[in-house]
């Protein structure tokens, strides 16, 4: 899959533009804080509807404007859109001009998958990073785990408004709605990981991680049965009266990454958390292109620049070994690899050139 | 605010109205004759004035009991429960339904401060307690709080033994409101009803 083209107005610091993307990418090159990373974000909003950077949809649209558009071609015929109307915090989804009743409807058609030196934090941070990582995958991996995981949010959030209200009988109504989405989600996830494992693996390994690293789904096994969470829910009644919160489901599971029986979280020094947050990002990719039979466009935002040499190689051979459309920004033209090769385009103060021809 | 903003603004609060609609309608109006707007006006007076929920079902009615609940050829074995009053009007239409109605006034919601308090259970408590009562239809909508209210009328349920408990559920959408549901699938999903115990 490829962006032809992409459409963007008022988008942060971005010029009003309608570009061309070449089929085999572009190299976004130009000074930090100009715009490329705008620009990455800007094809990466139609794929989940929301900023790939966790902003506010407010926040998107250029500083005290009307709000944002952005729209992207990646077939004949085939565009998603989204328009924010920031006065009446609006949002506005088409796909090929025709309005949707909700973004769930219009969430994956177009498909990409980001690496970000942000990713580090997938490493890094705490559970809940991976699990946002986990669910916005499988969601586009998966319609059911979109559906699944909708209903369970909205469960979840009915269900500790009534604790909150200290209504038991109340959030205890919404448990069955819980439990079927819930077990969905947490045996999802499982298969998942049990399939992930040695993609994993051999992603690290062929970035130059030898030492033996793992994958695994932290939470309670129990829960992948729907009939077992009435019992779970129950038991719990006390602790979650008094906090307020539901404390049984996946929304409190973890996915551990381990290197030599340590977690990379705690143990693993910086180049190695580094190749495992670029492994997980290859992970989803292959698992998306497998899921969904099509292979996701790849927006790659400076994370060379992070790498040492030898790591630097080893992912520009693993990005140049799979087909796709490439998007590739950097500082300069030499923070590149020469294994990238692709048309160059300038980013400067929001504008966008493209480079027709290299001074000597 | 002037007369002609407060009109537009209360029409704009009308469930799918913006304000746009909301000031067509306004403009529209102003261009009738004098009489048309009186006759609106004292209509809608005349609503709030008169009618109240009913006090054995909770459906709107100018009656201290509405037509059906005083209705001897209904069957007082068989009681409805839905949300909203504009059920009741779709399972009427249907024809399919001879029994009477509990209108619960909303669906549990937490989040919109709506507990069980906020919703007319007492009035299925009534109806139980006169001891006719075989079988209670649980035609709540199928979102996530119709779903959460239906689960809680059945743990209240639970504490009458003798009467069976069923539930709307094959041939209506998943999340479906029944006001939008045609009077086909809704005969079909009364008759095929689940039996939950
Ligand atoms: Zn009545």
């Amino acid at each position: 899959m490829r962006a032809i083209d992409l459409v963007i107005r008022s988008f942060r610091n971005l010029a009003d533009a309608t570009l061309d993307l070449p089929e085999s990418g572009v190299a976004l090159v130009g000074p930090n804080g100009h715009g490329k990373t705008n620009l990455l974000e800007a094809l990466a909003y139609p794929v989940l509807f929301r900023s790939v950077r966790g902003s506010a949809d407010r926040e998107v649209g250029r500083f005290g404007g009307p709000g944002f558009h952005v729209a992207v071609r990646y077939a004949a015929g085939s565009t998603v859109a989204a328009t924010y109307f920031a006065a009446e915090r609006r949002k506005r989804i088409t796909l090929d001009g025709e309005e949707q009743a909700t973004v769930s409807a219009a969430i994956g058609r177009w498909l990409a998958v980001g690496f970000f030196p942000t990713d580090l934090a997938l490493v890094q941070g705490g559970a809940a990073e991976r699990r946002r990582w986990l669910d916005r995958m499988l969601s586009l991996a998966d319609r059911t785990y979109l559906d699944a995981l909708l209903r369970y949010r909205g469960a979840l959030a009915q269900r500790n408004a009534a604790l909150r209200a200290a209504d038991l009988a109340a959030a205890d109504a919404f448990n069955p709605a819980l439990a079927r989405a819930g077990s969905t989600l947490a045996s999802r996830r499982r298969d998942w990981v049990a399939s992930a494992i040695q993609l994993w693996q051999a992603e690290l390994a062929g970035l130059g991680e030898l030492a033996a690293v793992t994958l695994r789904y932290k939470g309670d096994d129990a829960l992948i049965d729907a009939d077992a969470w009435d019992e779970r829910l129950r038991a719990s009644h006390q602790r979650d009266l008094a906090r307020g919160q539901t404390h049984v489901g996946p929304h409190r599971d973890d996915l551990v990454l381990s290197l030599s029986g340590h977690t990379l979280r705690h143990y693993g020094s910086t180049g190695q958390q580094r190749s495992a947050a670029v492994a997980l990002r290859l992970l989803e990719l292959e698992t998306l292109a497998t899921a969904r039979g099509v292979r996701p466009a790849l927006l790659v935002d400076d994370v060379f620049a992070e790498l040492d040499h030898d790591r630097q190689r080893r992912l520009a051979t693993r990005l140049v070994s799979r087909p796709g459309q490439r998007i590739v920004t950097a500082p300069r033209g030499e923070d590149i690899p020469r294994e990238l090769d692709l048309p160059r385009w300038q980013v400067q103060d929001g504008m966008i050139r493209h480079v027709l021809s290299e001074a000597a | 605010m002037n007369v002609l903003e407060t009109l537009i603004t209360e029409f704009a609060r009308l469930p799918g109205v913006g304000r746009k609609t909301a000031q067509r309608l306004v403009y529209h109006l102003l261009q009738q004759p004098r009489e048309r707007m009186e006759t609106l006006a004292a209509a809608i007076a005349g609503v709030a004035e008169r009618v109240h929920p009913c006090a054995e079902c909770g459906q709107p009615t100018e009656d201290a009991v509405c037509d059906i609940c005083r209705d001897p050829r209904r069957d007082a074995g068989l009681v409805c429960v839905v949300e909203e009053p504009s059920a009741v009007a779709v399972v009427e239409r249907s024809g399919a339904f001879r029994g009477r109605y509990v209108v619960l006034g909303g669906r549990l919601s937490p989040l919109d401060g709506i507990g069980p308090d906020a919703l007319r259970i007492d009035l299925l408590g009534r109806r139980l307690a006169g001891g006719d009562v075989r079988e209670v239809i649980l035609a709540t909508n199928s979102s996530l709080e119709g779903e959460a209210t239906a689960t809680y009328l059945q743990q209240v349920l639970a504490g009458h033994p003798g009467v069976r408990v069923s539930r709307l559920a094959r041939g209506l959408p998943v999340g479906g409101e029944l006001e939008y549901v045609d009077g086909v699938t809704l005969t079909h999903a009364l008759t095929a009803r689940e039996e939950l115990r």
